[in-house]
């Protein structure tokens, strides 16, 4: 019996579909049910950060950094700060150091935790996406203790951080480490062992280390396909090379290497490494330090420009700023993670069936506000 | 912590400091045997940070600037003995100017030799220089070797025609899109060069210094209509 | 009541079907999720185990069809400003519409330099409750939400109006 050969049929994965994600349109080209080819299509979030950031001053432009991944504003903020002050030639204290590494490590516990919650939720599982928003509340709980707010912080600050450490901060952070680093372990059984996730995620949607390279793809996803490269350690920024923690790789261990089950379980570990960051630097915190020391009274960078990239949990931020001596920047271009995961989708997801497709897609943990900035 | 964890601990640390690890790994609870950990990293920290210079420090980060400069001369020299006629202007520094003409060329060069190794392109930036110059950056790195370089091409505004590199790297499909959606440059060989972000029916690129708001989109007002709020 | 006060045993109550139909529409406003941007985040939060929107009998759907009140939250832009309006109009009536946050509100902070923002979401659709905040906590969603129930059930469907 040969294989019976219908009509291709275009079918739209419309703008607005369940709020994980975003507004992306997936146009899919489809016969019956296995799909030939991919097209995305963005820009239905495209907000005019760039245009903004020539208009306003060096510091207004951070809480538009917030708003791009909207996740993970802190690590935006932290990019965005770092590449000025390598501009700059500013060098911060010990103690604004420290406590933007505890800040950015929770900040990547916390969009871990979304990003894999709502994988599930893509395949159908709905209590661990519960569970995970549950826990997450309580990270929020602490940042609002700290800058007021509890997704949009507006934090770091060129030259040191907007509020400094309230009393109690160590202790909150110390007992929330402790109850959830059995929560750890608790939710890679629930949702990663699990026999339905395993068959829907394992040897689906695999993306061979070049095929990553060349379209660009960093972070999580690269290390899922075997690929040992973490910015924090090869490209190091802040004070990242005082603390040990290991960097995950995907092994193949349910499946191919490069699967989306790879992926889930770099993450997963990327959750216990940052749990063990956050202990570190909370035991050498320095108890002194005024964290509007360093910070200059009227940014106005030298003429030149810069390009940095720093390690945001969806993968390679860079920043690339060009200065005309003015106090407003003259281009700002945040060069984004997600932008590049989502170029790849064609190529890892054309062949598969329908219901893999979405899987795939939560696996490469995308935020459209990034995107489309 | 309890007077007995502590006591455990701070044991464990000084066994480990002389470089005896299995009193650490042997602790059985998984919390306690975790927070040794990072006292023994804080311990070492400590003794590390009294034996250095701030010296030393600065002449580590100028000798990172200096190899970044002889790297970018050595290239420059290079790239002008193998496809002539191909840098644009006096040498410089931190970057390498390079003429719109032979950059396909010069972009499969730059990944497949085996010395520089450049395969993966981080960024591609577009900027208005203002007066009709247009420029398309990019930066390029080597997950191998670990080098990195800039490289700019300047276009003029009548006529900005940059051959595309998505052939070479991947990534350059989507950056050239944005960049082109964006300023307007037209990436010469590109497959697909057609709006990316904002609708197909968009007029003006919207990044360039003389960009105008369109009054209207399908019937929508399209500047801010509340003036006078400023 | 007046005349029929009284005159029956306690578990019946007389009211007028105007009133009953306005107290069921307002206690159960299924909402349609159309989360764009941040603010879609606070909207999942409120609906998550600790600020539980459903407790209310406020239910996420996610066909317009289904949906009697859409929570328009985050930025919309002129792109998808045609398409709201045609999720709009997929809606059954009585229909209502929420606008969550600043940018649904008046274009948020992208009024200024924001060629690609719709700076408000009135321009398209009738808005019936606006919600403030960058992004407002879920305890002010829901305190958006109960005033609409409170509007909802000022209504008279089936009361004729004249002039």
């Amino acid at each position: 019996m040969g294989v019976v050969h219908g009509q291709e049929m275009v079918l739209n994965i419309g703008p607005q579909h369940p709020a994980t994600h975003g507004v992306l349109r997936l146009q899919v080209k489809t016969d019956g049910e296995i799909i030939s080819e991919i097209t995305p299509y963005m820009g239905y979030l495209h907000r005019c950060f760039e245009k903004h950031c020539e208009n306003v001053t060096y510091e207004q432009v951070i809480p538009f950094t917030d708003r791009c991944d909207y996740l993970a504003s802190m690590t935006m903020n932290f990019g965005y700060v770092v590449a000025m002050e390598q501009l700059m030639e500013i060098k911060v204290n010990d103690r604004v150091e420290y406590i933007r590494v505890i800040m950015a490590e929770l900040q990547r516990i916390a969009s871990h935790l979304l990003g894999i919650g709502a994988f599930g939720l893509d395949l159908g599982a709905f209590t661990p996406f519960l569970h995970m928003l549950r826990d997450r509340e309580r990270i929020l709980d602490i940042f609002e203790m700290t800058c007021g707010a509890r997704l949009l912080y507006n934090y770091m600050w060129v030259g040191g951080l907007s509020h400094d450490l309230p009393t109690g901060f160590v202790e909150a952070t110390l007992n929330f480490l402790d109850y959830f680093e059995p929560k750890v372990d608790e939710f890679e059984n629930l949702l990663g062992h699990n026999k339905i996730f395993v068959e829907r995620t394992a040897d689906i949607g695999i993306m061979p280390a070049e095929v990553a390279i060349s379209y660009g793809v960093t972070g999580p996803n690269l290390r899922g396909s075997g690929v040992k490269w973490d910015l924090r350690i090869d490209d190091p920024y802040s004070i990242y090379d005082r603390f040990d923690f290991n960097v995950p790789v995907g092994k193949g261990m349910k499946g191919t290497v490069g699967d989306c089950w790879d992926r889930f379980y770099v993450r997963i570990h990327e959750i216990r490494e940052s749990i063990k960051i956050v202990r570190q630097a909370i035991d050498q915190l320095p108890k002194e330090g005024d964290v509007h020391q360093a910070m200059p009274k009227k940014i106005r960078p030298p003429k030149g420009s810069i390009y940095r990239r720093t390690e945001s949990p969806r993968g390679d931020l860079g920043y690339y700023i060009e200065s005309d001596g003015s106090d407003t920047p003259y281009r700002v271009k945040m060069r984004s993670p997600a932008f590049t995961a989502l170029s790849v989708l064609n190529e890892i997801g054309a062949g598969w069936l329908m219901s893999d497709v979405l899987g795939i897609l939560g696996s490469l943990d995308i935020v459209l506000g990034e995107i489309d900035r | 912590m309890s007077e007995d964890k502590e006591k455990i601990i701070s044991e464990a640390v000084e066994k480990a400091l002389q470089g005896d690890m299995d009193t650490i790994n042997n602790i059985e609870d998984r919390v306690t045997r975790s927070k040794a950990k990072a006292a023994l990293v804080k311990a070492k920290r400590a003794k590390v940070v009294s034996d250095e210079d701030s010296t030393k420090e600065d002449n580590a980060s100028e000798s990172k600037v200096e190899e970044k400069i002889n790297f970018n001369q050595t290239l420059c020299k290079k790239i002008s003995e193998k496809f002539s006629d191909s840098i644009d202007g006096d040498q410089n520094n931190d970057w390498i100017q390079l003429k719109p003409e032979n950059w396909l060329k010069i972009a499969k060069w730059l990944k497949s030799d085996e010395e520089l190794f450049f395969d993966s392109l981080q960024c591609n930036t577009g900027m208005d220089l203002g007066e009709g110059v247009l420029e398309s950056r990019y930066n390029l790195h080597s997950m191998k070797h670990l080098h990195k370089v800039e490289i700019r091409i300047k276009v003029s505004a009548e006529k900005p025609d940059i051959p595309s590199v998505e052939q070479v790297w991947r990534v350059a499909d989507w950056f050239e899109r944005e960049t082109y959606d964006m300023f307007g440059i037209n990436f010469i060989g590109h497959r697909d060069l057609r709006r990316i972000l904002l609708p197909d029916d968009w007029e003006g690129w919207p990044l360039r210094k003389d960009y105008e708001e369109q009054e209207t989109y399908h019937g929508i007002i399209v500047p801010k209509v509340k003036e006078g709020w400023e | 009541m007046g005349l029929l006060e009284n005159k029956f045993t306690d578990n019946i109550i007389v009211e007028k079907l105007d009133k009953l139909l306005s107290w069921s529409r307002s206690t159960s406003p299924w909402f349609f999720q159309f989360g764009t941007a941040c603010c879609a985040i606070e909207m999942m939060a409120a609906a998550a185990s600790r600020h539980d929107l459903m407790r209310i009998g406020i239910i996420p759907r996610s066909s317009p069809r289904q949906a009697d009140v859409m929570i328009v939250a985050g930025t919309v832009t002129m792109k998808m400003a045609l398409r709201v309006k045609k999720l709009y109009e997929q809606m059954a009536d009585p229909k209502y519409v929420v606008a969550m946050g600043s940018c649904a509100t008046s274009g948020g902070p992208y009024w200024q330099h924001g060629y690609h923002v719709l700076k408000g979401v009135d321009i398209v659709i009738p808005v019936d409750v606006y919600v403030p905040g960058c992004p407002p906590r879920p305890e002010a969603l829901i305190e958006g939400l109960l005033k609409l129930q409170e509007q909802i059930l000022e209504e008279r469907p089936l009361t004729r109006k004249t002039g």
